[in-house]
This record gives C-alpha cells, structure tokens and sequence, in this order.
C-alpha cells in the first residue's frame, strides 16, 4: 500500500513537471549562429551585416518574437580561416543548438559550412561570400545565398560595359579566387553581349598589394581602350588612389566592380576619382523610396553610421528567416525551407525574391559612375541605372546543368 | 621578347623610377628591422604592427590638424607615437627576454603582432581609411612626356634623406657605433662597463620609429586598413634576409632589387608579375647563403 502510494505520488510529480515544462518548451528561444570573420580587414563588411541582422531581430523580439517564440543570436569569429570556419560552425550545432546558422565573408568558409549543414540538416544564409559556387555548382536544398556572387556582377556589369564603345580591354585585379572569378565573369557575359572585343592582356597583383602604381603605368604603356578592375578588400581603395595619383584616371575609362561602394568613397573623401563605373547591391541613398530612407535611419539612430551594402545582406537575412517561419506556420525546418522557395520579402531596395530552384535571392544591381556630391563629404553614385535581379541571375536551366555535372 | 621595342624606352624608364619608389619605402621600414635584428637579435614579428600604427596614427594627426601642416606634421608626430610605443613595449616585455631563444622571442613577437592588431581595431574602428596628400604632392608630372605620380618623386628624394641620416646615426654617435659594436659582440660590449640595455632599447626604439615613418609615408597612396601588417612583415624579411641578416645597407639592396623586379616584371609578364621579386630573392639566396652583404649573425 505505501509503495503503491509512493509510486502515485512520483508519477503525479513527473506528470506535474511535465506539464510545467510544455510551455516553457514552446517559449524556448530560436537560437541562430552567426559564423563571420570579426578579425581583421573584413570587419568593415561584417560588422554591418551583423548590425543590421541584430536590428532587424530586436525589432521582431520587441513585438514577441517569431511565432510567439524569441530570437537568440550567437556570434562566433571564424578570422577568415576555413578551419576555424569550420569547428565554430560544428561547436554552434553540436553543442548550442543552433537552429539556423549565417555568414561567411570567405568563399572556402561558405562552402565547408554547406557540407555541414547538408549532414546537420540545419539551414544556412550565405551573407557575404561571392562565390557563384555557393548557389550554383555546389548549392543545395539548405543554403540560401543571399547576397550578388560573381556570375550576377560577370551579367550585371557585362550589360553595362556592352553599350559602350570600348573594344580593346584590359583585365587587372587581385590574383585569388575572387578576383579571377569576377574578371572572367565579366569577361565572358561581355564576350556574348558583344562578340567584337577583345583581350589585350592582364594583369593579377597580390591580395592586398599596397603599392599599384607600378601596374597602373605598365597598362598605360599598353593603351587599352578601358580596364576591367576585379578588385576586393584592401585593394577597393588601393585602386582608386592608385588610378587618381597616376592620372591613369582621366587617361583611360575603368571599370571596378566596387568603385561606388560606400567603404570605398567614404574613406576617399574628395580624392576619389570621378567618372568610375561600378556596380553595387546598395547604396543609402539610392533608391530614394521611403522604405530605404526609413531603414537607412534606422541603422543610423541605432548604430551612428550609414549602412553599407553588408546591412542589406544581414537585413534581408533576418527578412527570410522571419517571414519563411511565418509562412511555415510551425517550427519545422523543412517545412520552413519549403516555405522559403519562392517567398518574397520587402527590402530597402524594394521586393526580393528568393527563387525556388537555387536558392539564390534575386538582388536588383545598381550601376553608376563616381561624381562628386554636394549633399556628402564624400563621392557618391551617379548615373544609376538599376539591372533587375532575373536580369543578372544564371537561369534554372543553367543552375540544373551546373548541378548535375557533378 | 625586346622590351624596347614592345615598349618605348621612356616608359620603361618610367616603369624603373617607380620600381625606385617603392624600394624607398621598403627600405625604410626593412632598415628599422633589420637594425633590431641586428643589434637585438629579435625577429621582430610584430614590426608589420608597428607600421600600422604609424599609417593609423597618421590618419588621426591629418584628422585632428588637416590640410597640408597635418600632412607634414603627420611625418613626424605618427613616427614619434610609434616610438613611444615601442619604449614602452621595450622597456616592459622585451627587456626581459633578450637571453630567451629565438623561437621563444618569434612566438612572443607574433603573439604581439595579434595584440596590436585587436588594438587597433579597438581604437580606430574597423572601416577603411584614407589621407590626403597636400596639393604639391598630389596628381602627377610629366617625365619623359608621361604623367608620374607627383607623391613617388617625394619618396625618391625622401628616401635617400633618411638613408643618409641613418648612416650619420650609426657612424657618427657614439650610440650608434656602440649599437653597431653590441651587434658584433654584445659579451664584450658589456664587459667594457657599458649599459648594454640601453643601448638595446635606443635601437630597438629607432627601428620601430623608421616602421612607423614608413606607415606614415605610405599613409597618403593607400587605403589605411587593419591587415596592412600582414603584407609589409613577408616582404620585410625577405628583404633583410637577401641583403645579410642586421646589415641597413643589405637593407638597402634588398629594397632595391625587389622594388625593381617588381615593376620591370609588372612591364614584362603582367600575368605573372607577383613571382618576380620572389624569384630574384630565391636566386640571390642560391648564390650568395647568407645574403648579398656582410650578415652580422
């Protein structure tokens, strides 16, 4: 009788438990790894992919969270090196848990993080890393890429650089894999936009080579009709100081991909040099819609700077994440990544879709030309024509092709 | 393939005067290194650091007094800065570690190249930038009928300058000529009663002001950016490997011949240009071991 009644009273207080335990289960918190590099030279891009990804999400806790359940954000520093990469990301879902990771500024940290997750079964939102790999070749049902890779700069500029009179053309930039990835996508969607021109040669400097003077008046020599410049990091400023000191840019029309960027001109000042075409998935003060203006704001109250194009990548990251779960009505990753496919959010720079087949956010690109300004200390875009997002992106045709070739 | 013909004999010469001006700063931040290794026997790792503090704290100096004084201030406040930085560096963690092996001083060196780095980041911020040239620097003149770059001239003729006050400081002072003797015998520069550490820290504070007057100099014709240490530090050593290991004039050699590869190879083969100044370092190194100068080691 008394161990009967000892028996009762266990199984009411782990009944008693139990149900004290559902709620807080159902309330347990949405926690997201963010997998970046938070070291060196890359934080100028991270910080604002991070910020805004964090702004966005405070924004949805303040209201009561996704789905009644609140976002945790967990930051870990992969200093750009794919081993780091890949044992953060493993400690993230091994041990915390994570439900969703995001990042990665590196390509080969990108990439390794897509073979983990395919095992994890966890989804990923590539922010920052341009390999077209990533959504392309090697893409798979949980990687999303969100942000311009270098097969939609190779389309975007190559439709810009087609209307011009330019035949005899010269590619330079940084000798890794970036680099080359972005001079031969432009090279050849410009090939088939505009079948007449032609390579006189290239030229491929170190990462972060300091000193361009040297390259710069040995194209000059050579008397291209315009240069391609495939150029990132340090080299983004680099070129434009290079091009100005040497009068290189009044001699000879460039293209460099990043020339409009804001981490660019900003630092520049009024020693940019002007009339340089490039292209970009953001600029604050372009589009001029109330919807940009509201976020650039925004970013601004929050963190006393103007976004960059990493705080789009890190706000639409948040956008999908938010409005695929909506969408899915239920924590379920599949049925949230099934969800995701197709979806379209709103963002600064309008609605963005994230299209089924690839999983690649079809960005709008920006093209325009460096001017001086006389609303900022700095240069800004001009000319800006927008290329729609389809424009630049591979077709599903292409993606299938690439896919199955493995 | 005749380059001559390819190319006209002024863009060639062209080609060279920049080559000219890159060694320039090269020198002088390979001179400042090689006369800690010298005379302190510290591969110093962290000397990268050093000329990235001397570019950053240029950058403030520009901000804080600006148009062309700031410029010019810069060149001298940013070099002093590194220097007070370094003293203290000196005169707290290395003071104490000079009986240590090499590879322990390689570690803490590297260790302190991460700390600057972190440093930095927390005290100028994580974006790039950028400092103006005053306006008779900026642009370009035209030699040989082709436009070049007004600030490289400057360096041409700056380098020499600092070369010159160098070799005034090492055959000329006493500290200099007692450095120059401690790096040959530092037991016996002891014995004579003279306070080697000293002697230890003037020079090493010397070699950390000639990294942060190369960061202040290099400041106006690039993005300023956390990283920038990573570059300069291969480039270094390898400068002061092939010129003899302590040697400021093996320095000078050094500089020149990677300086010079560099933009000839540029011309040459664009394609490849990046093996040029490595390939000639590889072959120097074949034929002459020890570096093309007398090593002190």
């Amino acid at each position: 009788m008394k161990k009967l009644s000892w028996i009762a009273i266990c199984m009411a207080v782990s009944v008693g438990v139990l149900f004290c335990l559902t709620p807080a289960h159902a309330a347990k918190p949405i926690k997201i790894g963010l997998v970046d590099c938070y070291s060196g030279g890359a934080t100028t891009f991270t910080y604002d992919v991070r910020d805004a990804f964090k702004m966005a999400m405070d924004n949805v806790n303040a209201k009561g969270g996704i789905l009644g359940r609140q976002v945790e954000i967990t930051t870990r520093d992969t200093k750009f090196k794919v081993d780091i990469g890949v044992n953060v990301t493993k400690e993230l879902v091994m041990r915390e848990g994570v439900d969703i990771l995001v990042g990665t500024i590196n390509s080969s940290v990108a990439l390794a993080i897509s073979e983990i997750v395919k095992d994890a079964k966890i989804p990923f939102f590539s922010t920052f890393s341009k390999s077209d790999k990533i959504t392309g070749e090697k893409g798979q049902r949980y990687v999303f890429g969100i942000t311009e890779n270098t097969a939609m700069v190779g389309k975007a500029a190559a439709r810009g650089l087609a209307e011009k009179p330019y035949i005899k053309y010269w590619i330079a930039g940084d000798d890794y894999e970036y680099g080359h990835a972005l001079g031969d996508g432009v090279w050849t969607n410009l090939k088939k936009f505009k079948p007449d021109v032609k390579l006189i040669g290239q030229s491929w400097w170190k990462v972060g080579e300091p000193e361009l003077t040297p390259y710069l008046t040995a194209i000059m020599a050579a008397k291209p009709d315009a240069v391609i410049f495939a150029t990132g990091g340090a080299s983004m400023v680099n070129i434009m100081k290079a091009s100005k000191a040497t009068g290189f840019s009044e001699k000879i029309p460039m293209f460099v991909h990043t020339a409009t960027e804001l981490s660019t001109l900003m630092p520049l000042g009024q020693e940019a040099p002007a009339d340089v075409l490039g292209t970009s998935n953001y600029y604050f003060y372009f589009p001029e819609t109330p919807e940009n203006k509201a976020f650039v704001k925004e970013f601004q109250d929050a963190y006393g700077r103007y976004p960059k194009v990493g705080a789009l990548y890190g706000y639409l990251a948040a956008q999908y994440i938010i409005k695929g779960y909506e969408k899915a009505g239920k924590f379920d990753t599949e049925k949230f990544i099934d969800a995701l496919g197709g979806l379209t959010v709103d963002s600064p720079v309008g609605p963005v879709e994230m299209r089924a087949c690839d999983h690649q956010a079809q960005l709008p690109m920006f093209m325009g030309v460096t001017k001086k300004s006389p609303d900022y200390p700095f240069f800004i875009a001009s000319e800006i024509k927008t290329i729609p997002g389809p424009q630049t992106v591979p077709t599903c045709e292409e993606i299938k092709e690439l896919r199955s070739k493995k | 393939m005749d380059i001559a013909s390819a190319f006209g004999m002024s863009e060639i010469a062209l080609q060279l005067l920049v080559g000219l001006s890159r060694a320039m700063i090269l020198f002088i931040i390979s001179a400042g290194l090689s006369l800690i290794l010298g005379v302190l026997r510290v591969p110093n790792v962290a000397h990268g650091s050093l000329y990235m503090i001397g570019a950053f704290a240029a950058y403030s100096v520009n901000q804080i007094v600006g148009g062309a004084a700031g410029f010019w201030l810069s060149l001298i406040l940013a070099p002093l800065f590194v220097a007070l930085v370094s003293f203290v560096a000196e005169r707290v963690l290395f003071c104490h570690l000079y009986e240590r092996e090499h590879l322990m001083l390689l570690l803490f060196t590297f260790a302190l190249m991460l700390i600057f780095g972190d440093l930095v980041k927390f005290f100028w911020g994580v974006d790039y930038k950028s400092v103006t040239a005053p306006d008779m620097l900026k642009g370009s003149v035209m030699i040989f009928g082709l436009p070049f770059p007004a600030y490289n001239l400057f360096l041409l003729i700056i380098g020499p300058v600092v070369g010159f006050a160098l070799w005034l400081f090492v055959s000329k002072t006493r500290i200099g000529k007692i450095s120059k003797a401690a790096s040959v015998d530092r037991m016996m520069v002891g014995a004579l009663g003279i306070n080697v550490s000293w002697v230890f820290c003037t020079a090493f504070v010397i070699g950390c002001f000639l990294a942060g007057l190369g960061g202040a100099l290099i400041a106006p014709t690039m993005g300023i950016t956390l990283g920038m240490d990573h570059t300069i530090i291969m480039e270094a050593f390898l400068i002061v490997v092939i010129g003899g290991l302590g040697n400021i004039w093996g320095a000078l050699v050094g500089a020149l011949i990677f300086g010079v590869t560099q933009s000839i190879g540029v011309m040459l083969l664009p394609q490849f240009a990046i093996i040029f100044p490595y390939l000639a370092v590889v072959i120097v190194l074949m034929i002459w071991p020890k570096g093309l100068l007398k090593s002190v080691w």
